[in-house]
């Protein structure tokens, strides 16, 4: 007789793996995904390369962002690109004036753009729907107003420069970036997969309905607010010490609209819709500069075919093909499973003619 | 044997023809007039140069060969950052001429300081992008220069003494003492401290300042649609001049509300929609008259090269070349003539070659100040001038320019003309 398999064991991860992992194309997916972030820099260090991963990277996580904002809690941001220059901002001038590294400024900048979600999140708890989209819409363009305001003290159009740089190299930089963004979207997916994770979805739904049960959907949303705004100004101060710029550029309209663009293309309220998103449209840009004229238009007429074809996104829009569930014990499985992994139902039940 | 042979032969073919291509990468915003002009300067000049027999550096002769890096940076920094890298480690290029907008260059200019490879600027104007990194820490930014535009500050200058030629022109023509100026200016940043000089200068007694009046401040959007409000404001505050600061669209309606109301006040300063050749098109031929800074003007020799350059432009590619096309074309040239004094490629030399350089181009004589920044002034480079009078940009500045015991004029500079109505309007 064997013992109880104790759990975090070697045996237990390895069955694990096996059942819980290798056994669904999503998991197997994702999990070779991780892998090839991690191990990439073995088979190439071409720092273009690295580059352009780093950045997609960067995005992804800011993608995620807005995601658990807009995608679970349903309160549309069309002005996310604030919390992400606002904290760029914060950084640079905060090592400026302090002299502190990067290590210090960053999280600075990202916990300052938390207390500006939540100061978002405030007066957006009145509106709802368009009206809500178009305040934020209003708060990066402040924001840039405020800049030009003060071009002593943040550059004003040209933006300030001389950032102190993440890492010595592209590879320290790659592997720093790759680790946050990591070990932020399994924070985000744990905490959209979480019970707080189900009131925003229900928020989403039904405000009403779950202010009946008794959630107080007020403390939620700008809980929403303020991790969405924390991550985007995490990824905003990255992305300003990885260019070494902070400016205007990163509060602009095109700054805010791209989060959008990259979550629908990956499916919302799933976290991993925006990752996966971001991973294949960013990369796919820097593939196109190959036909530099055709660049915007291959762009957008790849969106529009997967908008046609796959309106929940690529992500779900695959794996809904690729993933099937249990009609009675509604676990997931691989679409060539003829049975349930956990219950043996038949999965492929072709309806049979019944004879009177 | 055989495959060593061909190895060796590989060797030498392969070798021998890489090391004799220069590869110049050409960057900018390659969908926008800007970009495409810093294309086309720079094809210009490195046709004429391969067809001289390349730039001879130390021994060997080299061709040049240019890349277009689209940096799309009117839309995205982080896109422009990103295609600079790209051209530097992908696409293998020595040296980087070009780049349009200040932020985006800013992003850029740090990618090639990583790289250390010697970028040209020909199309941005802040003074920031250079003063205080070239100077401040010059082991990292030594690899940046400017050839074009003057820098902001400078074009200030250049937009003030535009004024005073308008100034002294109401005197002379209108006999009035005292000219009130109006100060027209779009809400940016970048105009509020030529806002503020030109406030001073106006009023202060000469020979410092004009000993005018201001009339009043107004500040319409960089993108508004109508300045009729303005413009009555200004006719009524009894402005005989008009000092714009524009660089956004709001130019074409200034020009043609200005026009098609005569508000009885002259139009000069800054205004970049009036630099280009489509200007008539575009207010309905009701943009006659404005005065605006510019790097090149019809038949005007600047320099020797200057009617040549547009010459050839024209015959090449059927448009009037803007600042970014005669910039990029010096800047090839002066990149020439450096790594030939250098006798070798290695960054570091040239850098040090380019420090040395004295280039006389078709937008002026260039020579580096210590921020790497190309030096303003009578004998270097000045811009111009110019007014659309008779269906066409005519230069007006300099002519007769004073400065200390030098008199600057160029050929082809004619005096400027107050618009018509102005003159019926305050004729005594």
């Amino acid at each position: 007789m064997t013992s109880p398999l104790r759990i975090w064991s070697l045996p237990w991860a390895l069955r694990y793996l096996k059942h819980e992992v290798l056994a669904l194309p999503g998991r197997t997916a994702a999990l070779l995904f991780v892998l090839f972030l991690l191990l990439f820099p073995l088979f190439s260090q071409d720092p273009y390369l690295l580059r352009v991963l780093t950045l997609t990277a960067l995005f992804a996580l800011y993608a995620a962002s807005w995601d658990l904002l807009s995608g679970y809690t349903g309160q549309v941001s069309l002005g996310h690109a604030f919390f992400f220059g606002l904290a760029g901002y914060a950084s640079a001038i905060l090592g400026r004036e302090l002299g502190l590294p990067p290590a210090l400024t960053i999280p600075s900048g990202a916990l300052l753009a938390t207390l500006a979600g939540v100061l978002v999140g405030l007066p957006s708890l009145r509106l709802r729907g368009p009206y809500l989209s178009l305040v934020t819409l209003a708060f990066p363009i402040i924001a840039t107003g405020l800049i030009f305001l003060f071009p002593r003290f943040t550059g004003g159009e040209l933006g300030l420069s001389g950032l102190p740089r993440l890492g010595q190299s592209r590879l320290e930089e790659y592997y720093l970036v790759v680790g946050i963004f990591l070990l932020s979207v399994l924070f985000l997916w744990k905490l959209a997969g979480s019970r707080v994770g189900l009131f925003f979805h229900a928020i989403r739904e039904d405000e009403v309905a779950v202010r009946m049960v008794g959630v107080n959907t007020v403390r939620y949303k700008l809980l929403a607010f303020a991790v969405s705004a924390f991550f985007a100004g995490l990824s905003g101060g990255l992305h300003a010490h990885y260019l070494r710029v902070a400016g205007p550029d990163s509060l602009s309209l095109f700054n805010s609209i791209q989060p959008v663009i990259w979550s629908v293309f990956g499916g919302i309220a799933t976290i991993y819709g925006p990752v996966a998103g971001t991973f294949l449209l960013f990369p796919f840009l820097e593939a196109l500069r190959v036909a530099e004229e055709l660049r915007m238009l291959a762009f957008a007429l790849l969106i529009l075919l997967v908008m046609r074809f796959l309106p929940q996104g690529v992500v779900r829009g695959v794996l809904e093909r690729l993933e099937e569930e249990c009609p009675r014990c509604k676990v997931k499985n691989a679409f060539t499973r003829k049975a349930c992994r956990a219950c043996g139902v038949p999965l492929h039940l072709e309806a049979r003619e019944v004879k009177p | 044997m055989v495959r060593m042979a061909a190895l060796v032969l590989g060797l030498v073919l392969g070798g021998g023809s890489l090391a004799q291509v220069l590869r110049i990468g050409v960057v900018g915003p390659m969908a926008f007039v800007q970009g495409e002009h810093t294309w086309y300067g720079a094809t210009l000049a490195a046709e004429e140069l391969n067809r001289a027999g390349g730039v001879l550096v130390g021994n060997q002769r080299y061709r040049i060969e240019l890349v277009r890096v689209d940096t799309n940076e009117m839309t995205s920094v982080t896109d422009a950052a990103t295609a600079v890298e790209r051209a530097i480690t992908a696409q293998r290029v020595d040296f980087l001429i070009g780049g349009f907008r200040s932020e985006a260059v800013l992003a850029m200019t740090e990618v090639a300081a990583d790289y250390k490879k010697p970028f040209i600027i020909t199309g941005a104007a802040l003074d920031g992008i250079l003063a205080g990194r070239v100077d401040r820490n010059y082991e990292r930014f030594k690899y940046l220069f400017r050839v074009s535009p003057t820098k902001s500050s400078d074009l200030a200058r250049t937009s003030l003494l535009l004024l005073g030629e308008v100034i002294q022109a109401v005197r002379r023509d209108l006999r009035i003492e005292r000219p009130k100026v109006a100060i027209l200016a779009e809400r940016a940043a970048w105009a509020d401290p030529l806002v503020e000089t030109a406030s001073r200068l106006i009023a202060a007694p000469p020979p410092q300042g004009y000993g005018a009046e201001v009339a009043g401040t107004w500040r319409p959007s960089a993108t508004a649609t109508d300045v009729t409000p303005e413009l009555t404001a200004i006719q009524r505050a009894g402005a005989q001049v008009i000092f714009t600061v524009l660089s956004g669209p709001v130019g074409v309606p200034f020009g043609r509300d200005w026009g098609r109301l005569k508000i009885p006040a002259a139009a000069v300063g800054i205004n970049v929609e009036a630099q280009q050749e489509t200007w008539l098109k575009a207010t309905d031929n009701l943009g006659a008259y404005v005065a605006t800074l510019n790097t090149l003007a019809p038949a005007v020799a600047i320099t020797p090269k200057t009617i040549p350059f547009i010459t050839n432009f024209q015959a090449r590619f059927k448009q009037f070349p803007i600042y970014t096309a005669s910039g990029a074309y010096g800047a090839l040239y002066i990149l020439a003539e450096a790594l030939n004094r250098a006798g070798t490629t290695a960054a570091d030399a040239v850098v040090r070659a380019l420090e040395a350089t004295d280039y006389t181009g078709p937008a002026g004589r260039i020579v580096f100040d210590k921020t790497h920044d190309v030096t303003w002034g009578p004998g270097y480079t000045t811009g111009l001038g110019v007014q659309w009078v008779e269906g066409r940009m005519q230069a007006f500045w300099p002519r007769n320019w004073r400065v200390g015991d030098r008199v600057v004029s160029y050929a082809g500079v004619r005096p400027y003309q107050l618009p018509p109505w102005v003159v019926e309007a305050w004729r005594r």
